[in-house]
Parts: C-alpha cells; sequence; structure tokens
C-alpha cells in the first residue's frame, strides 16, 4: 500500500504538492488525471523517495520511505517517460538485470526474474537483443520488465504513451491490464484518459499541486470537466 | 523487502546525477569521433572532440570531467566504436594517436583544477575570463605536448617531425575550439551540478 | 567498423581477463622492439591470435584503415629530409618497422573486440578492478555503449537542422558553438532522466557481479601473456 499524509513539497518557493492526502491499495489499478504542471510528475517521485516532502509523509506498506528507501524502491517499480533513456545497457537481458544486482540476489535468481519480467510484458527470450532497435512500444515494454524485475508489488508509470502509436499504446496497456489483473498495484499518470478510463478501478485527479478528484471512474466524469484532461465520451454515445 | 534494506549501499543521488552526466558525455565524445576530418598534410584528424574535452572539465569539474574521459577510454579499448574512424580496441590506446587519447583525462583534470579550485564545482560562466582561458591554453597545450612526444617516440620521428605533423596544423582549429568553449561557457545554459 | 559478433572460436570461449592480459603483453613486447627478426615473431603472433578470433587479415586492416593512412605517412615523414639528399632512406625504414608494430597491435586488439561482448568486458573490469571505481567503471562502459546510438542520432539530428537553416554559411566558431551546447544540453537531459532511472532501481555501490571464471584453456593463455609480457625486457 501506498499512503501520503499531507504532502506538501515547493520548488524554489513554487508550490508543487499542497496537503496532498491518498491511499492506494495492493492490486489497485489507479489513474492519476491531471494537465501538464498539475503536480502529477511531483508526486509520483514521492512514491520511491526520489523527493522527499518538505511537510507530511509517505508511506510504502506501512513504512516511511525515508526510513528504508531501498524497501520502497522495490516494492514501487517506476517507469518515467522517455523510456529510452532509462536503460543502463545495450542489450535487453543485460538492461533487466540490473534492479536485481543492485538487490544483491543470487545469480540464479536474477536470471529467474529477468525470464519472468520479460515474459510478463511479451518479450520472453529476447535476452540478447539490443535496445536500440525495438520499437517504440517494445522500449516501453522492456522498461516495465525492468521495474518489474524488482518484484514491486506497485507499477507506478508517468506518461507512458508518450510518443507511442495505436498499436504500440495498445500493447502496453494490454500488459498492464494483465499484470493488474494478477495483483500488482498500478498507478498510471496521464492527461489523455481515453485508453485507461474503463479500466481504472479508481482516478485520482490534480489541480495546481491538489487533489480534486478521488472518485471510481463512473462518478469522476463530471469532476474531471474543466481539467484540461482528455476523458473519453460516454460508453453509450459511442457509435 | 526489509531485508535488503541492511545490505544494499545505494549510491548517493548527487554522485548517481554526475555519473550519468560523465557516462553520457563519454558517449557523446564518441559519438563525434567517427566525424573526423582527415587533413591532407597532418597525421591527426580534426574533430570536435577537444572542444568537449574542454567542456567535460569546464562543466564536470575535475573529479567527474576526469571520470568522463576514463569511461571514454575504457569503453573504447574494451570494443565501443568511439575511437577516431570508429575504430575501437586496447590497439588506438597504444598507437600513433595513443598520447593525444591519455592526455584527455588529464586535461580535463588540469581544466577542472584550474577552473573549479577543488572539488565544489563553481558556475563556470562566473569565473573571470583570463582564468578559463588560461585553463583551455594549457590544456590545449598538454593536449599536443602529450600527443606528439609519444607518436614521435612510438614511430621514430625526430621532433620537428612530429611536430609538423601533429600540431602545427591544428593551431587555427584549436583556436575556434577554445572560442566556442568559452562561448557556450559564457551562455550560461549549462549549470554543474552543486553538491 | 568491426564489433562482437556471437561465434564459437577459441577466442570466444576465453575469459575476458585473459584476452586483456594478453593484449597487454603484446603491446608491451612491440613497444619494445623493432628489430627485423622481433617483428617476425610478432606477426606470427599476431596472425595466430586472428585465427583464433575468425578475423581475417583484410578485414582488422579495413577495420584499421583510418589508422593505417597515418601509419603509412610516417615514414615518409621521417625520411624526407631538409636539403640534400632530401630523402633519407634509412630513417624511413627504421619509421616503417615502427609504424609496422603498432598494426600488429591493433591487429590484436581486432580479436578482442570480435570475440567479447560488452557483457563479458564489463565482468572483468568489475571482477579486477575492486570497490567503487570498478563498481562505476564497469557501469560506465556499458552506458557508454547504451548511449552510443542515441547521441549519434542526436547529433544527426541536430547537424540537419542546422544545415536546413543555412547553417553552413555560419562562422565555424558558431557552428562548433552551436553543435557543442545543443549536443551537451541534450545529452545532460538525458543523463538527467538516465539518473532517475538508475535511482528507482537501486544502483548500489554493491551489486551481485555478472558471473567469470577461468576454464582450463584460460591458462596456457594467460602463460602466454606472462611470456610476452616478460619479453619485453629482452
Amino acid at each position: 500500500m501506498i499512503e501520503f499524509r499531507s504532502v506538501s513539497h515547493a520548488f524554489d518557493d513554487v508550490t508543487v504538492l499542497e496537503d496532498v492526502s491518498l491511499s492506494i491499495d495492493d492490486g489497485e489499478f489507479v489513474v492519476l488525471a491531471g494537465a501538464n504542471g498539475s503536480g502529477k510528475t511531483t508526486l509520483l517521485r514521492h512514491c520511491n523517495g526520489l523527493l522527499e516532502p518538505d511537510s507530511g509523509e509517505v508511506l510504502v506498506d506501512d513504512t516511511p520511505v525515508s526510513a528504508d528507501l531501498v524497501a520502497a524502491r522495490s516494492a514501487v517499480g517506476m517507469v518515467f517517460q522517455h523510456p529510452r533513456d532509462q536503460f543502463v545497457a545495450a542489450t535487453i537481458g543485460a538492461d533487466v538485470a540490473f534492479g536485481p544486482e543492485n538487490l544483491g540476489l543470487e545469480r540464479s535468481e536474477i536470471d529467474r526474474r529477468v525470464e519472468a519480467s520479460l515474459e510478463a510484458v511479451n518479450m520472453a527470450g529476447r535476452e540478447d537483443e539490443h535496445i536500440d532497435a525495438l520499437s517504440g512500444g517494445e522500449q516501453s515494454r522492456v522498461a516495465i520488465a525492468g521495474a518489474l524485475a524488482m518484484e514491486p508489488t506497485h507499477l507506478v508509470l508517468d506518461e507512458p504513451f508518450t510518443g507511442l502509436d495505436d498499436p504500440a499504446r495498445r500493447s502496453v496497456l494490454a500488459r498492464l491490464e494483465s499484470l493488474a489483473a494478477e495483483g500488482t498495484g498500478v498507478l498510471l499518470a496521464t492527461h489523455d484518459l481515453r485508453d485507461v478510463f474503463d479500466l481504472a478501478d479508481r482516478v485520482i485527479a490534480m489541480r495546481d499541486g491538489r487533489v480534486v478528484v478521488d472518485e471510481p471512474p463512473d462518478r469522476a466524469r463530471e469532476a474531471l470537466a474543466g481539467l484540461e484532461v482528455r476523458v473519453p465520451s460516454r460508453r453509450a454515445d459511442r457509435p | 523487502m526489509a531485508t535488503h534494506g541492511d545490505s544494499v549501499d545505494l549510491v548517493d543521488g548527487t554522485v548517481v546525477r554526475q555519473f550519468a552526466r560523465a557516462a553520457v558525455l563519454a558517449a557523446l565524445l564518441g559519438a563525434l569521433g567517427p566525424i573526423s576530418i582527415p587533413l591532407p598534410f597532418s597525421l591527426a584528424p580534426v574533430t570536435l572532440q577537444v572542444l568537449f574535452v574542454f567542456l567535460a572539465g569546464l562543466v564536470l569539474g575535475p573529479v567527474w570531467g576526469t571520470a568522463s574521459m576514463l569511461l571514454y577510454l575504457a569503453a573504447g579499448a574494451v570494443g565501443a566504436p568511439v575511437f577516431a574512424g570508429w575504430e575501437a580496441g586496447l590497439g588506438p590506446l597504444f598507437g600513433q594517436t595513443g598520447g593525444f587519447l591519455w592526455s584527455y583525462p588529464i586535461a580535463a583534470a588540469l581544466i577542472g583544477a584550474i577552473v573549479h579550485r577543488g572539488t565544489d564545482l563553481r558556475d563556470p560562466a562566473a569565473v573571470p575570463l583570463p582564468v578559463v582561458v588560461l585553463a583551455l591554453a594549457a590544456a590545449t597545450v598538454l593536449i599536443y605536448a602529450m600527443g606528439t612526444a609519444y607518436a614521435a617516440w612510438l614511430l621514430e620521428l625526430e621532433a620537428w617531425e612530429a611536430i609538423v605533423g601533429f600540431a602545427l596544423p591544428f593551431v587555427p582549429g584549436e583556436l575556434l575550439k577554445m572560442a566556442a568553449a568559452i562561448a557556450i561557457v559564457n551562455g550560461g545554459r549549462l549549470e554543474p551540478i552543486q553538491a | 567498423m568491426l564489433t562482437y559478433a556471437p561465434d564459437d572460436t577459441l577466442a570466444h570461449r576465453l575469459d575476458p581477463r585473459s584476452k586483456l592480459a594478453v593484449q597487454i603483453g603484446f603491446a608491451a613486447t612491440a613497444l619494445a622492439h623493432t628489430g627485423p627478426r622481433a617483428l617476425v615473431a610478432l606477426t606470427a603472433v599476431a596472425g595466430a591470435i586472428l585465427v583464433a578470433a575468425r578475423v581475417s587479415p583484410l578485414e582488422a586492416l579495413y577495420a584499421y584503415r583510418y589508422a593505417l593512412v597515418f601509419l603509412a605517412i610516417a615514414p615518409v615523414l621521417a625520411a624526407l629530409t631538409l636539403g640534400s639528399p632530401w630523402i633519407d632512406l634509412e630513417d624511413g625504414i627504421v619509421s616503417a618497422r615502427a609504424s609496422y608494430r603498432v598494426l600488429l597491435i591493433l591487429f590484436v586488439s581486432a580479436a578482442y573486440v570480435r570475440s567479447t561482448p560488452v557483457r563479458a568486458s564489463r565482468a572483468a573490469i568489475q571482477r579486477t578492478i575492486p570497490g567503487k571505481p570498478g563498481q562505476l567503471l564497469g557501469i560506465g562502459v556499458a552506458l557508454v555503449f547504451r548511449f552510443l546510438p542515441v547521441l549519434r542520432a542526436d547529433l544527426r539530428t541536430i547537424r540537419d537542422a542546422m544545415a536546413a537553416r543555412l547553417g553552413d554559411e555560419r562562422g565555424a566558431v558558431d557552428r562548433a558553438g552551436t553543435i557543442g551546447v545543443l549536443g551537451l544540453t541534450r545529452a545532460f537531459e538525458r543523463a538527467d532522466r538516465l539518473a532517475l532511472a538508475m535511482q528507482a532501481r537501486c544502483f548500489a555501490w554493491n551489486p551481485t557481479l555478472p558471473a567469470l571464471a577461468f576454464s582450463r584453456v584460460d591458462y596456457p593463455v594467460l602463460a602466454l601473456a606472462a611470456f610476452l609480457a616478460l619479453s619485453a625486457l629482452l
């Protein structure tokens, strides 16, 4: 479980998060919506201690993040925008192994995790391929595998669909959907809700650093109007 | 999960950022390597690489600038095609351009030490211009002294032969790169990471 | 461009540390000797090493064609003399022999490049250099391999954009400055994102190191490396 208790954060006097409280359960699929600059990215980076709150507290599985960074970063896998810049090795297998190697695991356990993570993103058996030769969607999926290899309880993604074409977006989305179904909590930040709205258990929306909506999708729809986020039209309205 | 926390020794965030910049700058130097123009009267190529050796010292400072250059040499030595003409391997480090290559880390260290005067980084735009010019000139002399001396020894050339072949033709190019480095630094668009 | 290619040669099966040792030994002795007999012996060793990695001499020559130009010019430069008799053949031959041994050193490194994947080199670095420097050097080398194609594409984009905006007509300082500042700004943006991603994946000083072990074939090769290094003193 990820829990924010009255978290505030400012960069050089500019308040980016203001009194944010929320909690995300294991296995929940939560969409974090909001326009660019609403504070989504800052919020996400508090989940694993990349940023620390100026006031308030973030807990992962009831332990403050700052008290055990390694535990928080193992429990909360994070995938950022621009997957292309997140790889530490030229080949898929070597990159996905990076997280578990840092955790000091046995080589056999590392190999097992690399294999399982690649399978989870539909990239099984492609360890020796060069990352640079992959498509954008495949790179996204390898980045997700890199996070999964830490065996996190939650997967946090920041605008994972930026720059992806339709088929690539669907391929990433399908993997996220099945991960959530298997019990991994997903927290996905986006300004475009059209693909994810129906998958979400809950929608959290931000404006100017505050949480302004925290509801299941069907009840969040009205409140999302005017937040500069793209919401799909109602099911009944669709052809 | 808590069991990991006891034994995993995380790299400090500031170090990770400096290290990532050093590694990416090393790759940038390598990406430039193939863009080299052999001069008809000279044995060494004209490339923009030295400009980035300057920038390594200026922007990353004496520690990480040097680290960056060492990463460049190490990656090339084990097979990354980062040396002039897409070449790779340990050979070029001993070959006719070896003296130039080995001078890069020392030159970056020298510039970093003169401009930043220690391991706490300063904004090079705020350093008096004569100091920057002095640092770049000293580094250039060092690069060419090492490059030329090694080539002369390795290929059994006399000093003047090596100077004519490896140093003189580059004076205009080097002045150009120094001017470019100063313009970049004074543009103030590249801020060093403060610890 | 000569790069690693999977294969099943003797060189591919060797531990990367053995191969590095041989290269250093070979370079040491080649730098110490330019006599005709030494060159014949060095040629034989270099040839055997190329065979062991299944690299043809032509391929190696082509990979180092750029260096070859300079190695060919050096003897000419050495032979030229100011004033009569203008050409000093003796000087030229001495320099030619010196150039030739450099070529042999390059050949030997071609065998390493062809037969050694990055992960093996990284393992060799991390298992040879202890502590934090070894960890950073190993990961850093992997990062250079990873970011090389990314930054090459960046530089291509920058140069295309400059050409499109009549950049060719601008002064050389301006042009170098633009490539410098755009290249470095983009590279550092990437580096900052990379740093976050590495932290999120628990980048640590004490990871599990890649597996690496000497096997039976490595011992004679290490002995060869030691012999080559010692022969530098002859």
